[in-house]
């Protein structure tokens, strides 16, 4: 075994963490020690395939899910507290969710989740905030806008296929949900209080709706 | 430390987007999202050694960002701080996993495309045989890395991925920069004797 300031200079020498004066002292060394030139040698040649093959950046999978299931939990955290302010202060007047927020076209394969949080600093107690969503279909983009003049939150999806008239849509309005770490899923009610669907991951992380 | 990602003319800056989301705009934080996530996700990746856990783990960096954004006061970059915060959720479920140094192949682990533009080798067309001779090379190594106990994956990740200064190591580990060098000495030593076949023929 080396002595530790033998392996620290060595180390030092692979990393370029010596000084001039250390690395021309060290290399002279190196002239004089077989053994620890072709060590020096291998290692430095280790560093250099660990670079190579260790990318600083790398392809997220699914990586449209990994950001919108972040602004899931952002939401979930922010009506947590929110609920827990209204509970301790106001007695839980405020009525989360009461637009109908999500649809499917569902002969159009098309999803569209929307995340709402009703702001109670407005004042506007009908007016909700879209804080994400998501389109499995990446040619369509969702957006939202708040319609004073109908009191209702219009969702508007841009490059989707024009519906034909005859096909039905369905809404369903959802009043709550509720956040389940250990499954990494979110499952949401209606105004009756029953499970309408489960938002999660499939084994491959895929994103997945389940009905209730 | 850890640089931030390059940006474009026009784009908007780190500082812009956190102030925003500071101030509650969860669009500006998706933004920043987007701009780290490669980078996040291949420093947890390179420590746990397993796609769907480092997936999760890189989710949970940023969770804890959000809640601790009101706390970021500008003082370092915001990557840099994130990193920090990634770092310190890799490590601390390493530990409560308490994975060995004589770890079991991880069968789950997956190859992975490198983020376009991301700095990484072979750079080029190469020919066949090569190509291959690379890709076991990575297989071999990340096997390798698998192996080496949280301490010594930790400094491996942290200076061959990150290039982070032994000063820098020691400050996020923390330890002393004795501990570091002989840490990453030993890391290294344990992935010769992994790799030793490899050395011997083509190194």
């Amino acid at each position: 075994m080396k002595h530790p300031s033998e392996e620290h200079d060595l180390i030092r020498w692979i990393d370029g963490e010596m000084n001039e004066t250390e690395r021309t002292a060290f290399e002279e060394h190196l002239k004089h020690d077989a053994a620890l030139a072709t060590e020096a040698q291998k290692m430095r040649a280790l560093s250099d395939s660990l670079r190579a093959h260790m990318p600083a950046e790398m392809h997220v999978p699914h990586a449209d899910y990994f950001n919108t299931q972040i602004g899931v939990r952002i939401t979930q955290m922010a009506l947590d507290e929110a609920r827990s302010k209204q509970s301790a202060g106001l007695g839980g007047v405020l009525q989360w969710l009461r637009q109908p927020w999500f649809a499917l076209a569902g002969a159009a394969a098309l999803g569209v989740l929307g995340f709402f949080l009703l702001t109670p600093e407005t004042g506007d107690a009908s007016e909700s905030m879209i804080l994400s969503s998501y389109t499995p279909n990446t040619n369509v983009q969702a957006r939202t806008y708040h319609d004073h003049n109908a009191d209702a939150t219009v969702l508007m999806l841009d490059g989707l296929d024009a519906v034909p008239a005859e096909r039905k849509i369905s809404g369903i309005n959802i009043q709550r949900s509720e956040l389940e770490p250990e499954l990494a899923s979110t499952t949401m009610y209606n105004a009756q209080g029953a499970a309408v669907f489960m938002i999660s991951r499939d084994a491959l992380g895929n994103p997945m709706i389940s009905a209730r | 430390m850890p640089a931030s990602a390059a940006t474009d003319p026009g784009e908007v800056s780190d500082l812009d987007l956190v102030k925003r989301s500071q101030a509650g705009d969860t669009r500006a934080f998706d933004v920043l999202v987007t701009r780290y996530r490669g980078r996040i996700y291949a420093m947890t990746y390179h420590l746990i050694q397993n796609e769907t856990e480092a997936w999760d783990l890189a989710q949970e960096a940023f969770i804890k960002a959000w809640r601790a954004l009101p706390t970021f006061k500008h003082d370092a970059g915001f990557y840099t701080w994130l990193y920090r915060i990634a770092h310190n959720v890799s490590y601390d479920w390493l530990r409560k996993k308490k994975i060995q140094g004589d770890g079991e192949f991880d069968d789950e682990r997956t190859e992975h495309r490198i983020a376009a533009g991301a700095e990484a080798t072979p750079k080029g067309d190469l020919a066949p045989d090569t190509a291959l001779r690379n890709a076991e090379l990575g297989q071999r190594i990340q096997e390798a890395i698998s192996r080496l106990s949280p301490e010594h994956r930790q400094v491996i990740v942290l200076r061959e991925v990150e290039g982070l200064a032994y000063e820098e190591i020691a400050a996020l580990i923390p330890c002393s920069l004795g501990t570091v060098m002989s840490r990453l000495f030993y890391a290294r030593k344990k992935l010769q004797e992994q790799l030793h076949d490899v050395y011997e023929t083509s190194l």
